[in-house]
């Protein structure tokens, strides 16, 4: 039913509309409700379509539905249309339905916030922005909702404007996105040039038949992958997302982890067949992965923030996103991002329980032994982590294993190595992630836990924000069972007619794969007790201990490379051009005016009698004139 | 058979003339308005004399156009002069020089 599609898109817009024109209207409180029941109807919605697609054959689940013509220029059309296929049916349900969760989460978080009206009409909106992403049916379509999302996260990151930090880090976010953007636009105009179309299927058919130069092919592929590491925080344009955490926690949760930092996947899955035509690119994207995944796993070790710790672990799994994307376990890298939206959004959530019983504090040298007092939120946050880390049989073990196979069966040079640093990951996965549960909820309580224990109790938090924790927890246990592989693979069976896995690993590499990790993710979680027993921590320091906790100098580095020199060559441009000769012609051209005006206005003598004399005088002339040169 | 065209036309602009004369030379913002509607009047003469010459309407048809817009021109500046006399301003065209520039 196309109209569950079409439910899902606009009703987050409308609950958007609704909150901003109402204004102080309704209360705050009405604010939350009618934001989360606009993303509630919007996952009723993609149920519907769901459930309608599930009804029919396997390849007849693709449905394009346009409204009308966009743009129209010449042969070059564009339609506002939806794309409706399993691909963006899933990320349809996982960002409605987790989606939900989130907002409905917030309800408790933001309140007695400020302006908490804005903040649920900026979510509202980011949702509305994200299923433009995931349902646009054309590319031109896509890049408007790519750009959306990146300024409802502009706008949630700064949400606390009143402080600097997060000001400047929206307006980093805003900027590392933008190279990405702009790239993004770049391909889209070699596509128009070269193919006349944005249709995903007119290009992807151009790009396969050859018909394309391979440098076009190449430069095409680029420059999406430029746009989907800006948008998923992959190295080289990874640095606004742990600055990014300056938001509140449930919009940390739901677009730094859940949806928006995975639209980067997303955009390689849905275009796989330009990045096949252009293999080259297609390993960059696995090799900047593994590249991202171990580096942010290492940085995480040595982040005393808590949210920081997730952020730089949702970098890091993202990057197994990409490895599996870029090697063609297309499906393996979507069920990964689903059950990363679990586990993600679960340990945000939780994460947020934690600052927001803790009045905000966020360093977590200053908490320890909250497992007593908050017994809820530490299970629920060791699941999240266990599912993180990892564990049979919570989520993260199927889906982050059903890659790493995939990268050895993929072999040659590119897989081994993507196999060993994915299984080097998983090492790494499970010591920071477990380094964070002990340091939290583990040891004799810290002196702030105690005072905000023997304080007023005031519970783990308000029902509307232990519900969508809970949904989260049992979601990240059993999400995992969608794909077994070798035995039932319901998730990959889905996806096959949009995104075929082309590389799987045989049930023996798929065991083989799963004990290797399964042990070092326990070696990790083992190593980080024994070193929150001693209580050491996981990297001594000295030279590898700075380099972590500068994050390996990347903020230095676009400094220096980046930042400086434009803002040498601004200060340049505006001694030399901008005063003498913007503003000094700007100044010649008033002073003119003023002076010519001086004298013109010596001949207005404010007497009616000398107007209506000039008057007669000049039509008399005039008559005069005409008479004589007839 | 009345006199000839030529001598509407010759009345048109005699009396086209003491309309301008009245506009330059009376300082009474009064009697330059009527010298106005006589500049008017004058002009409207012509066009009749004009149409009944050719033997086309189109200039009784203005006529009637610039009675209409000399009766609105009456109504704001009679206003006007009433609006000046209740503020007790002078009613004198040579006192009012605030537009000097």
């Amino acid at each position: 039913m196309v109209w569950g599609s079409w439910v899902c898109l606009l009703a987050p817009l409308v609950g958007f509309g609704a909150i901003l024109l109402a204004g102080t209207r309704i209360t705050r409180v009405q604010a939350g409700v009618l934001s989360t029941l606009s993303v509630f109807v919007g996952f009723a919605g993609a149920v519907v379509a769901f459930v309608d697609a599930l009804g029919r054959d396997p390849d007849d689940r693709a449905v394009t539905t346009t409204a009308w013509t966009w743009l129209s220029a010449g042969d070059f059309k564009v339609s506002i249309e939806l794309l409706v296929d399993p691909l963006s049916l899933t990320m349809m349900l996982v960002v409605t339905g987790v989606g939900g969760l989130i907002v409905l989460y917030s309800n408790g978080y933001m309140k007695g916030e400020d302006e908490e009206r804005r903040y649920f009409a900026y979510m509202s909106f980011f949702v509305f922005s994200m299923l433009m992403l995931v349902m646009g049916g054309n590319l031109l379509l896509l890049l408007v909702g790519w750009g959306l999302v990146g300024l409802a996260s502009y706008l949630l990151i700064g949400f606390y404007h009143d402080r600097t930090s997060a000001i400047d880090a929206a307006k980093k976010a805003f900027v590392v996105n933008t190279v990405g953007d702009a790239a993004m636009a770049l391909a889209l105009f070699l596509a128009i040039a070269k193919v006349g179309s944005l249709d995903y299927g007119t290009v992807f058919a151009a790009a396969q038949s050859g018909q394309l130069s391979d440098t076009v092919v190449t430069l095409l592929a680029l420059g999406l992958l430029a746009g989907a590491v800006a948008k998923s925080a992959q190295i080289p344009l990874h640095t606004w997302l742990p600055d990014a955490m300056e938001g509140p926690t449930p919009v940390s949760a739901l677009i730094h982890a859940a949806t928006m930092v995975t639209a980067g996947v997303y955009l390689i899955c849905r275009t796989h067949l330009i990045f096949e035509a252009a293999p080259d690119i297609q390993h960059l994207a696995a090799i900047l992965g593994l590249i991202t995944l171990l580096a942010a796993g290492a940085i995480a070790l040595v982040q005393w923030d808590i949210k920081r710790v997730i952020a730089y672990s949702t970098m890091s799994q993202i990057g197994y996103m990409f490895v599996g994307a870029g090697i063609g376990a297309y499906p393996f890298a979507m069920f990964h991002l689903v059950a990363h939206a679990f586990f993600k959004a679960l340990l945000f959530l939780t994460a947020g329980l934690v600052i927001h019983h803790l009045d905000g504090e966020q360093d977590i040298r200053k908490m320890g032994g909250l497992a007593k007092s908050m017994p809820y939120t530490r299970w629920t946050f060791l699941i999240g982590s266990l599912a993180l880390a990892g564990i049979p049989f919570f989520a993260g073990f199927w889906s982050k294993d059903a890659i790493i196979g995939a990268a050895l069966a993929y072999g040659g040079p590119l897989g081994w190595t993507l196999y060993i640093g994915g299984l080097l990951g998983a090492l790494l996965t499970g010591l920071y992630t477990f380094r964070l549960y002990f340091r939290v909820f583990h040891g004799a309580p810290s002196a702030l836990v105690t005072a905000h224990t023997h304080g007023e109790q005031h519970g783990e938090g308000a029902r509307s924000m232990l519900i969508p924790v809970g949904v989260l927890a049992l979601g990240s246990t059993f999400i995992g069972f969608l794909a077994i592989p070798g035995v039932w693979e319901p998730f990959e069976t889905w996806l096959e007619p949009v995104v075929p896995a082309l590389v799987q690993a045989t049930a023996g590499e798929d065991w083989l794969t799963s004990l290797f990790a399964v042990t070092l993710g326990s070696i990790g979680i083992f190593l980080a007790w024994r070193a929150f027993r001693a209580g050491r921590e996981l990297v001594a320091d000295g030279a590898v201990h700075t380099a972590l906790e500068h994050k390996l100098w990347f903020d230095e580095l676009y400094d220096v490379v980046f930042a400086r020199p434009a803002q040498l060559i601004a200060v340049r441009v505006r001694d030399r051009f901008e005063a003498p000769v913007v503003q000094g012609g700007l100044d010649e051209v008033a002073d003119g005016t003023l002076r010519g005006a001086s004298v013109t206005a010596s001949a207005q003598t404010g007497l009616l009698r000398t107007y209506a004399l000039a008057i007669t005088v000049a039509v008399s002339v005039l008559t005069l004139v005409f008479l004589v040169v007839r | 058979m009345g006199p000839g065209i030529p001598w509407y036309l010759a009345i048109s602009a005699i009396l086209f003339s003491i309309g301008v004369a009245g506009v330059l030379l009376r300082r009474s913002p009064l009697i330059v308005l009527l010298s106005l509607e006589i500049m008017l009047n004058a002009s409207n003469l012509a066009f009749v004399g004009f149409s009944r010459l050719f033997g086309e309407m189109d200039g009784q048809i203005f006529a009637l156009a610039v009675m209409a817009v000399a009766a609105a021109e009456v109504c704001v500046g009679l206003g006007l002069i009433v609006a000046m006399a209740r503020r007790n301003l002078p009613l004198d065209v040579d006192s009012l020089t605030e537009l000097r520039g």
